[in-house]
C-alpha cells in the first residue's frame, strides 16, 4: 500500500568523481608543502642532493632552449610563450626543493642549427629533459620524486603542444 | 619487500594504500570515459575508446599487483556521480580532462609515498601519460592553457 522508499537512481552512487581527487590532492598538499617527514622530511642522500643538482640543469636547459627557440623564430616563441614560462614555473619550484644545490651541469647555451626546424630542435629539447626527470624521479623518494615526476609529466605535455 | 633505492625510510603500507588510491581513480575514469564517449559523435570517439584501455590496463595492472601484495582492494563502484552534466562534445573533453587530472593527482600521491623504485617508475611513466591525454582534452574543450606545470600537484 504504502509505497517502498524510492529507490536511489540506479547505479549512481553518493560518491562523486572529484571527491576522491580532492582527497588525494590534499595528501600530497601536506607532504609537498609542509615537507613532512613521510619520506622527503629526510634530509636527501648525496646522492639524493647530487641528482636534484643535475636535474636543476637540466631544467635550465630547458628554459634556455626556449629563449634559444624564440630568438631564432619570434614566431613560434610567441606561440609558446606560456609553456615558457611554464617552463620556468618548473625551474624555480626544482629550486626550492633543493636549497644551496648549484646545477653541475651547464645550461645549454647552443640554440638550433641554421636552417634547422626550430619547433623540432625545441620538442627534442623538452622530450630530452622529460627523459632526464622521469628517471631521476625513480632514484628520488617522497615530495622530491612527487616534484620530478610531475615536472617530467608537465614537460611531457608540453612536447605535444610542440608536435 | 626490497626497498631498492636503499633510503629504507619509505612505509610500505603507506605505498599499498597510494596505489589503492590510483586503483580508485582508474575505476573512476573507466567508468567515466564511457560518459565521454557516449557524448562525442561516433567519428571522434577513438580518442576516448583508446584513453578507456590504457586506463583499463594500468587497472588492471593495479589490481594484479595489489592482489599480489595480500592487499584486498576495493572493487569499483557500479557508477558515479558526475562532477558536471554531459551534455555535448565540448561537455564530454571536459570531463575526460578531469578524470586525468584526477589519475594524475593519484599518481602524484603515489610518487609521495612510494618506497619502491619501480612503482615510482611506472607512476611517472603514467602521470606522463595521463597529462599528455590531458593537454589533448583542454585543447578539445577549449580551455587554455592546455599545459600545466605540474599535473597532479597542488599549488606551492
Amino acid at each position: 500500500m504504502s509505497p517502498a522508499p524510492a529507490p536511489r537512481p540506479p547505479g549512481f552512487s553518493r560518491r562523486t568523481l572529484l571527491a576522491g581527487v580532492a582527497g588525494v590532492s590534499g595528501m600530497v598538499l601536506l607532504a609537498a608543502c609542509t615537507g613532512d617527514d613521510g619520506g622527503d622530511g629526510a634530509a636527501p642522500t648525496p646522492e639524493e642532493a647530487d641528482r636534484l643538482a643535475e636535474q636543476l640543469g637540466v631544467q635550465e636547459g630547458v628554459v634556455a632552449a626556449y629563449a634559444a627557440a624564440a630568438a631564432a623564430d619570434p614566431a613560434l616563441g610567441d606561440r609558446v610563450a606560456v609553456q615558457s614560462g611554464q617552463a620556468t614555473e618548473q625551474l624555480d619550484r626544482l629550486r626550492a626543493a633543493a636549497p644551496g644545490a648549484t646545477s653541475s651541469a651547464p645550461a645549454q647555451a647552443d640554440g638550433p642549427p641554421p636552417g634547422d626546424d626550430v619547433q623540432a630542435w625545441l620538442r627534442d629539447r623538452i622530450g630530452a629533459a622529460a627523459d632526464a626527470h622521469e628517471s631521476a624521479c625513480a632514484d628520488q623518494v617522497g615530495g622530491r620524486a612527487a616534484l620530478l615526476g610531475s615536472v617530467a609529466a608537465g614537460l611531457r605535455g608540453q612536447v605535444t603542444v610542440l608536435a | 619487500m626490497a626497498d631498492d633505492d636503499g633510503s629504507g625510510q619509505g612505509d610500505p603500507a603507506a605505498e599499498e594504500l597510494a596505489l589503492g588510491g590510483v586503483l580508485e581513480a582508474e575505476h573512476a575514469a573507466v567508468w567515466g570515459y564511457g560518459v565521454v564517449g557516449a557524448a562525442l559523435p561516433p567519428d571522434a570517439r577513438l580518442q576516448a575508446v583508446l584513453a578507456e584501455n590504457a586506463h583499463r590496463d594500468v587497472r588492471d595492472r593495479l589490481a594484479a599487483l595489489l592482489d599480489e601484495r595480500g592487499v584486498d582492494a576495493g572493487p569499483a563502484e557500479a557508477a558515479y556521480a558526475l562532477p558536471f552534466p554531459v551534455l555535448s562534445p565540448v561537455d564530454a573533453a571536459a570531463l575526460a580532462a578531469t578524470l586525468e587530472s584526477g589519475v594524475s593527482a593519484a599518481w602524484v600521491a603515489l610518487l609521495d609515498d612510494a618506497v619502491d623504485g619501480e612503482i615510482r617508475r611506472l607512476a611517472a611513466r603514467e602521470l606522463g601519460a595521463a597529462e599528455v591525454r590531458a593537454v589533448d582534452w583542454r585543447s578539445a574543450a577549449g580551455q587554455t592553457p592546455t599545459t600545466t606545470p605540474f599535473p597532479g600537484l597542488p599549488p606551492a
